[in-house]
């Protein structure tokens, strides 16, 4: 495994801050009513998509969950792709055709899911059998929630890497909650990684809101996969710190959001970079006003462009020139 | 006479039924605590208690399982689809399990569930779809889709009286229109259009909410003298097809109005009434179809309004018959 070197690790707090400044002002002009588009906000998950995303090889792929918005930033995707596909605009990866967070990169490996919660899964067992076919020793990271474990997608998509040795990572985001209801109502068990046994391959429980973990613990994973040992699932313990989707009520318990609130992963890196003195208290500051100046112009950009019109919608839907 | 709102009045049919009848189970996501995404199931588990309202897991397949089981085990589930589009991961045990649970019996088992799905063709490619053809096209299945408040009580607590399984299409969009609902009991029979307006130029066959749209656009046109009938199907299947060629050989003219995919859409079985009937030879124009052109729903709403159809889409589909 390659060492973590300190610009490594601002470079993670960037993507992770970033993150959060990005989706906080998403739901912003969502309220304001200037958003033509929901979100899934990542807020207090950020770790996630960006210890599991970084370092991977350009070949190797991943599919998002519809809460990893930090896939995308690891990967490559600018603030202004993302803003445009909110907005739907012209020049926007799919023209407004699909949410952000169901959108694929097929240029920085980012294979799209579709909104059926757990879909992806046996689809992204599939794509690493591909890999595994075509010789190489690429991999495949699939994010999901807690929700998508109930579902059987996920127990014949693990099953199913199984039986192949797929080179698949399962990276299970575990937030406690589905939608508006705790996860007591979909499941009699605790920890989701137990599940793993039954298929017979290793699981994993990490912790969600420290980057460093989920790194290590994915890159632990991803050798494995490599090796072509088969897949690992691991299920990062993590809480979202906003509701699930704008229009919905909050449901969880006051003291829980609290107690979570203080395991802010953000706060976790950041506090971690002062104390070994791998960034200032001046260089943080200014990294966060420096992403706030950006994404002001990237909005302004976004709202002043184009929208995708009526042939776009009436696009694509087959291949063109086929008869 | 009372007012209450379609979601209002869908309520009113579970809290009536649960109450009279202990058999009636409802199950589903967001169902219980929250008491669904746009409220229906407000107040039911508080009501009825955790055994008989219960929320799921996102288990679509799994509890539409459940809801056959104990409906072939003598109770009265019914189970929500949150949204339209879901219906593609329960298909498997409402197409098999449920609707073909009498046939194989030979009638020695009846399956009496509902499973209520929500439409809404906006948000995404995937959620967005309205597949009331594929349920349709399905012997043993009964499908249910109102439009107005006093229907959409009606129907439901027929639905859940039926001894078949019945899908049951609600319609977000009409959620919050209001209506003139009996204060006494009542129901409205499966399988009987209603006439939503009374017409003579052209005949619109709309359901769900295109009959609203079916309504403002006989509105518009009655300014230029053109009259529209406008018949509610309520129930596509069984089909009240005597209320669709009676109008037809009225007025000769026919515009069907879903929002649905026209490609094999529910659409082509109501021309296939007309054309296999005498009233065929009625017909002054050609038939339209005003309905989705055959794409995903888009996600964005600046994309949508060019794929999802409109009053204006029928308005130009009712020239359109009145041009030849
Ligand atoms: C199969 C399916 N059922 C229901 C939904 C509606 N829905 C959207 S998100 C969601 C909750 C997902 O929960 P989880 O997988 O835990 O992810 P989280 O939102 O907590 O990140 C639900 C039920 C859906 N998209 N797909």
């Amino acid at each position: 495994m390659t060492q973590l070197m300190p610009k490594d690790l601002r470079e993670m707090y960037r993507l992770m801050l970033m993150s959060r400044i990005y989706t906080d002002r998403a739901l912003q002009l969502f309220d304001e009513g200037r958003l033509p588009t929901g979100l899934h906000p990542s807020a207090g998950q950020e770790a996630i998509g960006v210890g599991a995303c970084y370092g991977l090889r350009r070949e190797d792929w991943v599919i998002p969950s519809l809460r990893t918005t930090e896939c995308f930033w690891t990967r490559g995707v600018t603030m202004q792709q993302m803003m445009d596909a909110m907005y739907g605009n012209k020049d926007s990866v799919n023209r407004g055709k699909e949410s952000f967070h169901h959108s694929g990169y097929p240029s920085l490996g980012i294979l799209a899911g579709t909104a059926i919660v757990a879909a992806h899964i046996p689809v992204a067992v599939g794509a690493a059998k591909a890999m595994q076919l075509k010789g190489t020793d690429n991999v495949m990271l699939c994010f999901f929630g807690d929700g998508a474990a109930a579902r059987g997608d996920f127990h014949e998509g693990l099953n199913l890497a199984a039986v192949h040795k797929a080179p698949v990572v399962f990276i299970c985001e575990n937030n406690l909650h589905f939608q508006t209801a705790p996860a007591s109502v979909e499941m009699a068990i605790t920890d989701i990684a137990d599940r793993a046994a039954g298929y017979g391959f290793p699981g994993v429980i990490v912790d969600g809101q420290d980057v460093l973990a989920v790194h290590e613990t994915t890159q632990e994973a991803i050798k494995r996969a490599r090796q072509g040992k088969g897949p690992t699932l691991i299920e990062a313990k993590t809480y979202r710190f906003r509701r699930h989707y704008p229009i919905l009520a909050e449901t969880r318990p006051v003291e829980e959001i609290a107690e979570w609130s203080k395991r802010d992963p953000v706060t976790i890196l950041g506090d971690y970079l002062l104390a070994n003195g791998h960034m200032n208290v001046s260089e943080k500051q200014e990294l966060e006003t420096s992403i706030i100046i950006e994404l002001d112009s990237v909005v302004a950009r976004a709202e002043a462009k184009q929208a995708a019109d009526k042939s776009a919608a009436n696009s694509t839907v087959y291949a063109e020139g086929a008869s | 006479m009372k007012t209450l709102t379609y979601g209002e009045a869908i309520r009113e049919a579970l809290f009536e039924e649960m109450a009279s009848d202990d058999r009636v189970l409802v199950f589903g996501e967001d169902v219980a605590g929250y008491g669904g995404l746009d409220g229906v199931t407000q107040g039911l588990q508080k009501k009825f208690g955790t055994e008989r309202v219960f929320d799921t897991p996102i288990s679509e397949s799994g509890f539409a399982g459940m809801a056959v089981g104990a409906a072939l085990m003598g109770m009265r589930p019914v189970a929500e689809m949150q949204f339209s589009g879901l219906l593609t991961v329960p298909l498997d045990q409402i197409v098999n399990s449920a609707a073909k649970a009498r046939y194989v019996h030979d009638g020695a088992m009846s399956c009496p569930l509902v499973i209520r799905s929500v439409t809404y063709p906006a948000g995404n490619a995937y959620m967005g779809q309205s597949l009331e053809a594929w349920v349709a096209h399905v012997p043993g299945l009964k499908v249910v889709t109102p439009s107005t408040p006093i229907d959409a009580k009606g129907l439901l607590l027929t639905s859940i009286r039926d001894p078949d399984p019945v899908v049951f299409f609600e319609h977000k969009s009409l959620y919050s229109n209001e209506g003139l609902v009996p204060e006494e009991t009542y129901s409205i029979p499966i399988g009987e259009a209603s006439l939503a307006r009374t017409g003579s130029d052209v005949t619109i066959v709309a359901w769900l909410n295109m009959v609203p749209a079916a309504l403002d656009a006989a509105k518009e046109l009655a300014l230029e003298g053109i009259d529209l009938e406008v018949i509610d199907l309520r129930t596509l299947i069984p089909l009240d097809e005597e209320a669709i060629t009676r109008s037809v050989s009225k007025t000769g003219r026919l515009v069907i109005a879903q929002e649905a995919v026209t490609r094999a859409g529910f659409g082509a079985e109501v021309i296939a009434v007309v054309a296999n009937s005498d009233v065929v030879h009625h017909l002054k124009a050609p038939v339209e179809r005003v309905g989705n052109p055959g794409v995903p729903i888009p996600h964005s709403d600046r994309l949508n309004n060019h794929i999802i159809p409109s009053k204006d889409d029928l308005i130009a589909g009712v020239r359109a018959v009145l041009s030849s």
